[in-house]
């Protein structure tokens, strides 16, 4: 028993990363039915820059907490301006011209290429990055955790809430809403939605940064971390559904919690499978995901 | 058009001569990118060490001799790219490298082929000097400095049964060649003292969350954790470890002694072991000197992967020894040369005197290497009385 509650705590925490990535590509695809499929870049990215932040931080003296604190507004600033040149770089010209999928592939290559700078600059090594909170774990009942690991829980639902209530109580965020809906009748009302277009890959890829620096210390940094977790991170976008926020969580807790059980109990060779069967499984008997709204064409 | 071909032959064949002094041509094939590029790129620099001093003697045959480097990446295909464009292309006499198993049994065959010697110095699967070897084939091109993994998981199960007397281990490799073979001589190598793992696990290159295996060889009671991976996986396990609390001594294969995973564990590495060929520290003039000349090279202190550097160093001076002695860069004669080789040269990791026969292509024999013990972001020597006075230097038996 104590063995299967270590196993879900632990998948509990792999699974608000996968969330919080699929939420970047939920903020997105709401407002301009596209994805930046480098999405798992942009995570790595922001941990890179946090690590380098962090470390110069550490380099001026300051701890291990006040630095990775100091460092989180640098990250998201960043992480604003990847998503904006991302989305005007790869995406605005394929919308523009009514590009079916030009989307797909120059997000593709965007990721490409930032992952090849992330090489270049930080090598390729994996590298270590220094914890703000002590490593030992803590134990409740026998259960282990990090407390990191608490951490990276709370901030990924910190942000969840944040972003949705922007969107209720602001009215920008009632901007970005009305878009999402509707984008020509939003553009009628006056709503310049290019600029929001912008602003929701600008979030979306603020949040993917803010889950690498959440995710860099209990794993291992590097400029290959991000293209299992935006892979895996993808499916539990298209498990949860693409509407719709709360799906994204429940879809990633799900398949991090799977992932260990079947990690565990059955073998640790297989344990990316089930996932990939989940998906599998949705897409034939739900393909707008467990928790998303079938799109109703109007004719 | 024909008496214009024969002039242009004639011409041709009266300047060959004169371009004698060109250089002779080495392929150096290892991955400097990926997670096992600190143990390539310290091959290579290993390597280009050991060229520029001979070169800087006077080169081979007065020739010097010139690198071809290729990064493979650790992926068996670019591997098997790079051994046709060396062969084919750069029309390499002989190549060194290899430091993944997978690697070096998937691109090997093309210079068997084509009858040009390959020297291993880093990759220790043990089929990797029997892929060719008779009496199914005439000759073998395959030769190795390295400890195989033969010897090294035979190493592992003595030190962990016998001298430490754990009696139930549990093995986690990961899923590449590599891995999957080192498990199976760890299992073959535990047997012989009739003990088998209580715990056999597996995990890819890139996890990173190593908690199911972990809690699987918890379950089972496990008293020490033999190891078959690389660098930042190996880091993860030892993480793991202190994640669930849970520390039991790690025992396993060379690459233990990588950076990677003596950084990215920190203090959760200290206590691991491993067999070395090679340890950084200057217990022979020989030693002493290459270090030295390794720092002032690549302005490093420690060295990222001492071995991969040592075994890189010797593979290159015994190459060169045997081109001398075979007064010849052909394939053949270079083989004929290394299995027969007269002068005694002295290496970094230990002084080959004939260490290759026509059936024995092994120049590490299995009372070379130490074990090391990682302490303090080092390696070092776990039991010191193995290399004190004369056990430093170790040498391979005459047949």
């Amino acid at each position: 028993m104590q063995i299967l509650m270590q196993l879900i705590v632990s998948g509990i925490s792999v699974g608000m990363i996968y969330g919080v990535i699929a939420f970047g590509y939920q903020l997105t695809f709401a407002t301009s039915k596209t994805l930046n499929f480098g999405q798992g870049e942009a995570l790595m990215l922001g941990a890179l820059v946090g690590l380098t932040t962090v470390n110069f931080l550490i380099g001026n003296a300051l701890g291990n907490f006040w630095a990775y604190v100091l460092m989180l507004p640098v990250v998201l600033a960043f992480g604003a301006l990847q998503g904006s040149v991302v989305e005007w770089l790869g995406v605005r010209p394929a919308i523009r011209a009514k590009s079916e999928a030009g989307w797909i592939m120059s997000t593709i290559a965007l990721g490409i290429i930032f992952k090849n700078l992330a090489e270049n600059i930080w090598g390729r090594d994996a590298l270590k990055f220094p914890s703000p909170l002590p490593e030992a774990s803590l134990s409740f009942g026998g259960i282990r955790i990090q407390p990191m690991e608490i951490v990276v829980v709370i901030g990924a639902i910190v942000l969840m809430v944040a972003v949705e209530l922007f969107n209720r109580y602001s009215i920008y965020g009632k901007a970005v809403v009305a878009t999402s809906n509707d984008r020509d009748a939003a553009g009628l009302m006056g709503i310049n939605t290019n600029r929001i277009i912008t602003f929701s890959y600008a979030l979306s890829s603020m949040s993917a940064a803010f889950a690498g620096v959440l995710v860099a210390p209990v794993t291992l940094t590097g400029a290959s971390m991000g293209a299992v977790l935006g892979l895996k991170a993808f499916a539990v976008a298209i498990i949860g559904g693409l509407s719709s926020g709360l799906g994204v969580v429940i879809g990633g807790l799900i398949l991090g919690i799977t992932e260990t059980l079947t990690g565990y109990y059955i073998s640790t060779g297989y344990k990316d499978v089930p996932g990939l069967l989940l998906l599998l499984i949705v897409l034939s008997l739900k393909p707008s995901g467990l928790f998303g709204k079938a799109a109703i064409k109007k004719v | 058009m024909k008496m214009k071909m024969v002039w242009l032959l004639a011409a041709t064949m009266i300047t060959a001569p004169v371009m004698a002094a060109d250089p002779i041509k080495i392929g150096v094939s290892g991955p400097f990118t990926g997670g096992s590029a600190s143990m390539g790129v310290s091959m290579r620099d290993g390597v280009k060490l050991a060229a520029s001093e001979i070169n800087a003697a006077g080169g081979v045959l007065g020739r010097p001799i010139e690198l071809v480097e290729r990064d493979d990446e650790a992926k068996n295909e670019l591997g098997v790219q790079i051994a046709q464009e060396l062969i084919n292309k750069e029309n390499v006499v002989a190549t060194v490298g290899y430091i993944n198993t997978g690697v070096a049994l998937a691109s090997q065959r093309f210079y068997q082929e084509a009858e040009i010697p390959v020297f291993n110095n880093v990759a220790t699967g043990s089929v990797v000097t029997k892929q060719f070897a008779g009496p199914d084939y005439k000759a073998n091109y395959i030769f190795r400095n390295a400890a195989n993994d033969t010897i090294q998981s035979a190493m592992i199960a003595e030190e962990a049964v016998k001298r430490q007397g754990f009696k139930k281990p549990a093995i986690l490799a990961d899923a590449t060649n590599y891995g999957q073979l080192g498990k199976t001589d760890l299992t073959n190598a535990l047997q012989k003292f009739n003990i088998a793992p209580v715990a056999t696990e597996k995990f890819n290159i890139g996890d990173t969350d190593m908690t199911a295996q972990l809690l699987r060889a918890k379950e089972a009671g496990a008293d020490v954790i033999l190891t078959y991976a690389i660098g930042p996986e190996l880091a993860q396990i030892a993480n793991g470890m202190a994640k669930l609390g849970w520390k039991v001594p790690m025992i396993g294969s060379w690459t233990l002694s990588m950076a990677t995973f003596i950084d990215t564990a920190g203090p959760n590495g200290d206590g691991a072991m491993m067999p070395q060929t090679f340890i950084q520290q200057p217990t022979t003039p020989k030693r002493k000197a290459f270090i030295e000349a390794y720092q002032k090279a690549y302005n490093v202190d420690r060295m990222p992967s001492p071995v991969s550097a040592a075994q890189g160093y010797d593979s290159i001076y015994l190459l060169a020894a045997a081109i001398t002695q075979a007064k010849s860069t052909e394939g053949r004669a270079i083989r004929e040369a290394l299995e027969n080789l007269n002068t005694k040269v002295e290496g970094v990791v230990t002084t080959y005197d004939h260490p290759f026969t026509a059936t024995d292509h092994e120049a590490v024999s299995d009372n070379i290497p130490v074990f090391g013990l990682v302490k303090g972001g080092r390696v070092g020597p776990a039991h010191p009385e193995d290399i004190v006075g004369d056990q430093a230097l170790r040498i391979k038996p005459k047949a």
